[in-house]
């Protein structure tokens, strides 16, 4: 059952992938090709590597460089640098766009849409690696210095083999998450797949050519994803046998620590103070007539939205996180992977696929809120399904069999045993989801029921007419909105090595 | 324990929460409701919201608007087809408003509607009628480029002298409108080399507004944009216009296009009568009042009615002879598209 | 009357067979021990008693029930057993005193009285009924382990090594408890160990489990005075062999002829002798005069190696009290204490 479950859950994350392929395809693979095979496509396409490699390299760098120098040196302030370097993740990556642009006039290019994705998406980086770098265990870098390698040799040979997973699977989101930016990078006029899939749809709502770009971009998820699986390997990095359950030790900076201060201060600096300063100057600029403004109705729609959805989706990822963590059967992995393929598409192609098969096959449905939070599942289920699988994992199967033992059966086991275990990695990752609904805009755009307002789309239009006065109090509804689900990630990351 | 049972009742609270206010506060936000209007607009917000509430107040008539932009919303009002929820259709130019009449999908607007509105903004067929206007200029930053340098027609910005100067917002529907303006004045030809100029001579930006900002802080000397976004923001602070002026191409140059924005009543509708009502109200006197009254400051279209004071009149624009009602949207698209720009 | 029968068990993990054709049976209200190296299949003998895992041939009875095999399957929860696991696997999010009463009816999980009962069942004072499983002891974890296991006054309570996550000291005082309990409530046990003292010291009837197969079964002196062949000889304790040959009620080795039951006819056997049966007498004296060659010194006691005189390569090991070992190189005399027993080759 379970397997049934976890297939019909592939099989609702593939159907866009289905019908954009169709779209595609639809008046032969030579037309496609002609879509494809021109200079633009080129552009987008060295775009679109070029920021994925920059972006993830400097995402990596700072991410296992602040997690380093916060979880493993005496750094005074860890606690707070902890949560700086994770509340980056209240801002979205177009609030903090629009933050640089208000504050740095001609902010654009490349150059632009590196500084602002890395600042925005480099705690998926620092989360993972800091909590494993918090918990892994010491006796591994110990055994590497008695064999006389120095320590700095011993963080390169034994703390990068350590802390590889993590960085793998922060590196993973990052990476997806830059192939399905669309309102950060159209602010800075730096053109990828999925902004110039925008421009095909909103000349040609539902173009051959967008979903042609559509399909060329799911060609580079699936690479993203091949290339971690190949990264990530078959090694082994847990602990074998009943080693030492010690904290490690931390590094003294000695002479470095102004230097490690400052870097950090000014990484802390350019993503947090950088938009809370330009959203605060904007907010205060009084010359905007804010009773003018209503987010009650955009708070209460986004809030509604992020709840159903993210109850929705951590249900969904269930079945396959549970076989996964639990088997590991190819099947599974299989099952779990092809979640992931649609995600890395811009709301607005799933978005379309939807329309398409609610105009076509289930008309009531049209434009009202199940099909929105359907298309939020199938966009944002990754990020539950790292966590709800994180969670499943840390959950010792013995348990189980302790459970049965007692007499209860395997849906009891599971309400009384696994469920509240798992409940607070679980709980991060719904945040991870609400987080991302509440900056949805594309699909939100398009699928929204009629009249339906929330905080990202009303952000957007009145950032588009660069009215900065008149968005401001929208982002900070965002940022506050999202404020207390990034306690909740860090919360959670700090309990993983529970086991 | 007790934190636990907290955390798991605060879990199942919000889960029920949910299945509960999820309907109800949808609803409230807006949930496709059969009682009202439904207007599929690609015009402004603050237009579109001025014309539904100031209607809503005088006819009592309840209406909903879903935004969007003039190709998109057109080809979706395409997709839905005979079960569209539109019951009117607002553009701000006119080939997505084509579109959706070479469907079929489009009803004849009622006779005393058209008759109020000024005949070269009516299409032959009635199925639609202009709603406002406006006209293509191009704002320029006299700190880096003096008047008598300025181009004298839109067609002159390829040459090789204004090479990374200028601007324009290619990816949106105002752009392509201009472009299917130059097309039927200047044929194909003429038109693919001006757009691969354009695609390696010039910026492109994300719509109208950030043109215009570009030119005003100096990272482009001159933008094509449409003639509102400048009139609105000198009528405000000038935030993002102060260090701009206007040039206008004049003498039937494409580049003095005016382009009409649209109303259409959806032929599926089951809300003729209201959707009619709502056309007549936009093209009144009252509905035309509001393109001046609300800092929209568009060219008004009704017989006799007044433009906003500031604006040079349509006739002093010596707009080129096009007919704008068989402007070729398709063709643009391919051509824009071999340009490398979409 | 047994509380727990094994009939004609095999089970297999995917593509490796583990078990084959296994027999148990054990008696009401008895302790049975099945010992073996890691990897012989014990473990997944107690899975497949306990329903954790399908055998894929014959069949299980626990009391007259039979609750595998047959086209009869029962799922763990239903065959009432109690289980306590290697590293107790105490539920992390529930007090000790919810664990203890996690598998009682809901009704009865308020009753404190019977969690102190159990508590002190195990030896555990009553105000650890509060704590959280982290803040106990390894030993402490595995009592609680066993009075969650108790709890359901089960039948059959099955026990995975649930001592050897312990240190040595501790190890004894809380097999000492689980066996004070166990006795106390007539609980028919099966305990799988490693561990053959523990195994010995503890259980009524020892199966030494080889390769997926019980190759012994019986009470712990006579699995370890009389065992069927070398390995399971080995795997109860040390062990010398003495390559003989039979003949009228003797066995002719390098200690000489040496009177043992079973020796009739001619054949090549070999003869189990345990170091503590071997008596080290002063250099010319009765016996075997052979040389210390190595000594291994564990404080009350000690293991002595002797090369005997003459023959090639006779080597023996010999226990010895701690203080009395005699120094390597010296000369001694070997005689054997009791009757060694025959293994036939």
């Amino acid at each position: 059952m379970l397997r049934g479950a976890a297939v019909l859950v592939a099989a609702l994350c593939l159907l866009p992938l289905v019908v954009v392929a169709a779209k595609a395809l639809e008046s032969g693979p030579a037309e496609a090709a002609e879509l494809l095979w021109r200079p633009r496509v080129g552009e987008l396409l060295r775009n679109t590597v070029a920021l994925v490699v920059l972006t993830g390299t400097l995402s990596a760098v700072l991410g296992v460089g602040a997690a380093w120098l916060v979880e493993r040196t005496a750094l005074p302030g860890a606690g707070f640098w902890r949560v700086a370097f994770v509340a980056p993740l209240a801002v979205p990556a177009f609030v903090n766009s629009f933050a640089w642009s208000a504050l740095v006039p001609g902010f654009e290019g490349l150059g632009g849409a590196v500084i602002v994705t890395t600042l925005s998406y480099f705690p998926f980086v620092f989360l993972p690696v800091a909590a494993l770098l918090r918990s892994t265990d010491p006796g591994l870098e110990e055994a590497a210095r008695s064999l006389g390698l120095g320590p700095w040799r011993t963080a390169a040979r034994v703390g990068t083999a350590q802390v590889r997973p993590a960085l793998l699977g922060g590196l993973l989101l990052v990476a997806l998450h830059l192939l399905a930016e669309f309102g950060a990078l159209e602010m800075l006029r730096f053109p990828t797949f999925t902004t110039a899939i925008l421009d095909q749809y909103e000349v040609a709502f539902d173009s051959r050519s967008g979903s042609v770009l559509a399909l060329a971009l799911m060609v580079l998820a699936v690479t993203v994803l091949t290339l971690e699986m190949l990264a990530r390997g078959r090694t082994r990095h847990a602990r074998v046998g009943g080693g030492a359950a010690r904290r490690p030790p931390r590094a003294r900076l000695g002479r470095g620590l102004p230097l490690a201060l400052a870097s950090v201060t000014a990484l802390a600096v350019l993503a947090l103070g950088v938009p809370a300063w330009s959203i605060g100057t904007w907010l205060t600029r009084t010359d905007q007539a804010y009773e003018s403004i209503d987010l009650g109705p955009a708070v209460g729609s986004t809030v509604v939205l992020g709840l159903a959805a993210a109850l929705v989706t951590t249900l969904a990822t269930f079945p396959a996180a549970w076989l996964v963590a639990r088997s590991r059967s190819r099947l599974a992995v299989v099952l779990e992977r092809v979640t992931y393929l649609a995600s890395s598409l811009p709301g607005v192609v799933v978005a379309l696929a939807l329309i398409a098969l609610a105009i076509g096959f289930v008309r009531p449905l049209y434009q009202t809120a199940p099909v929105l939070v359907l298309a939020y599942v199938i966009l944002f289920i990754p990020r539950a399904m790292v966590t709800t699988r994180a969670a499943i994992a840390a959950v010792p199967p013995e348990l189980s069999d302790a459970a049965r033992a007692l007499g209860d059966g395997p849906a009891r086991t599971f309400l009384r045993v696994q469920l509240p275990l798992m409940l607070r990695g679980t709980l991060a990752g719904a945040a991870l989801v609400f987080i991302a609904v509440s900056t949805e805009l594309t699909a939100t755009l398009l699928l929204a029921p009629t009249g339906t307002e929330t905080l990202a789309t009303a952000f957007w239009s009145a950032s588009s007419s660069l009215d900065y006065a008149a968005a401001a109090p929208y982002a900070a509804a965002l940022v506050v909105l999202s404020a207390p689900l990034t306690w909740l990630l860090l919360r959670s990351s700090h309990e993983e090595p529970s086991r | 324990m007790r934190r636990r049972t907290v955390l798991l009742a605060s879990a199942a609270a919000m889960a029920v929460g949910l299945s509960g206010c999820g309907s109800d506060s949808l609803e409230a936000t807006g949930d496709l409701d059969e009682d009202k209007l439904t207007i599929y607009s690609a015009q402004h917000e603050n237009l579109t919201e001025a014309w539904g509430k100031a209607f809503q107040e005088e006819t009592g008539i309840e209406v909903q608007v879903r935004y969007g932009n003039d190709s998109s919303m057109g080809a979706q009002i395409v997709e839905e087809g005979e079960s569209s929820p539109a019951d009117v259709f607002l553009t701000e130019n006119s080939p997505a408003m084509t579109t959706v009449q070479n469907a079929g999908l489009l009803a004849e607007v009622d006779g005393a509607t058209i008759d109020q509105v000024e005949d070269r903004f009516v299409p032959s067929s009635n199925e639609w009628v202009g709603i406002a206007a406006r006209s293509t200029v191009l704002v320029y930053n006299p700190s880096m480029i003096s008047e008598d340098e300025l181009p004298a027609s839109i067609m002159d910005l390829a040459d090789e002298e204004y090479a990374g100067q200028w601007s324009a917002a290619a990816g949106g529907a105002d752009f392509q409108a201009i472009v299917s303006a130059i097309l039927q004045e200047e044929g194909e030809e003429a038109t693919a080399e001006w757009l691969a100029a354009l695609k390696s001579d010039a910026k492109v930006y994300q719509n109208n507004i950030a043109t215009m900002k570009a030119v005003n802080e100096g990272q482009s000397a001159m933008g094509i944009i449409y003639h509102y976004y400048w009139y609105r923001d000198q009528a405000l602070e000038k935030v993002s216009s102060g260090n701009t002026a206007l040039h206008y191409f004049r003498g039937q140059d494409p580049g003095a296009f005016v382009s009409v924005s649209g109303g259409g009543v959806v032929a599926s509708s089951d809300r003729q009568e209201d959707a009619q009502a709502f056309l007549a109200y936009v093209t009144s006197p009252a509905g035309q009042e509001v393109l001046m009254t609300e800092d929209v400051k568009e060219y008004a279209v009704g017989k006799g009615d007044e433009s906003d004071p500031a604006l040079p009149t349509v006739e002093s624009l010596e707009p080129p002879d096009i007919d704008p009602f068989t402007l070729d949207q398709q063709k643009v698209l391919d051509l824009m598209t071999e340009a490398g720009l979409l | 009357m047994s509380d727990l029968r094994l009939s004609g068990i095999s089970a297999s993990h995917p593509r490796t067979p583990v078990l084959h054709d296994v027999d148990l049976s054990v008696a009401s209200g008895s302790t049975t021990a099945v010992l073996g190296p890691s990897g012989c299949g014990k473990t997944t003998l107690l899975r497949v008693v306990a329903g954790f895992m399908r055998p894929d041939a014959g069949e299980v009875h626990i009391g007259s029930d039979l609750v595998a095999g047959g086209g009869t399957w029962v799922p763990p929860e239903k065959r009432g057993f109690g289980y306590v696991a290697q590293e107790g696997n105490l539920f992390p999010h529930l007090t000790v005193a919810a664990n203890i009463t996690y598998g009682l009816p809901r009704r009865d999980r308020k009753d404190s009285a019977r969690v102190a009962e159990l508590l002190e069942l195990v030896g555990l004072p009553g105000d650890h009924a509060g704590r959280r499983p982290d803040q106990l002891s390894g030993g402490q974890q595995q009592r609680v382990a066993l009075a969650r296991a108790l709890a359901r006054r089960p039948r059959v309570v099955l026990l995975d090594e649930p001592f050897s996550a312990l240190d040595p000291e501790l190890r004894v005082a809380t097999r000492d408890a689980v066996a004070a309990a166990l006795a106390a409530e007539k609980a028919t046990v099966v305990l799988v160990t490693h561990d053959q003292a523990e195994a010995l010291s503890f259980a009524d009837q020892v199966a030494i489990m080889h390769e997926g197969r019980i190759t012994q079964a019986g009470a712990p002196v006579e699995v370890y005075r009389a065992p069927t062949d070398r390995r399971s000889a080995v795997s109860l304790g040390e062990a010398c062999f003495l390559a003989g040959r039979t003949g009228d009620g003797v066995v002719t080795c390098a200690l000489g002829s040496l009177p043992v039951r079973g020796a009739s006819g001619e054949r090549d056997v070999d003869l189990l002798i345990r170091p503590e049966q071997l008596h080290l007498g002063v250099d010319g004296g009765a016996g075997c005069p052979a040389q210390v060659t190595r000594t291994e010194f564990f404080g009350h006691d000690a293991l002595v190696e002797l090369r005997l005189d003459g023959v090639d390569g006779a080597l023996l090991r010999a226990r010895t009290i701690g203080p009395l070992t005699p120094p390597v190189g010296s000369r001694v005399s070997v005689t054997v204490d009791g009757e060694p027993h025959l293994i036939d080759r």
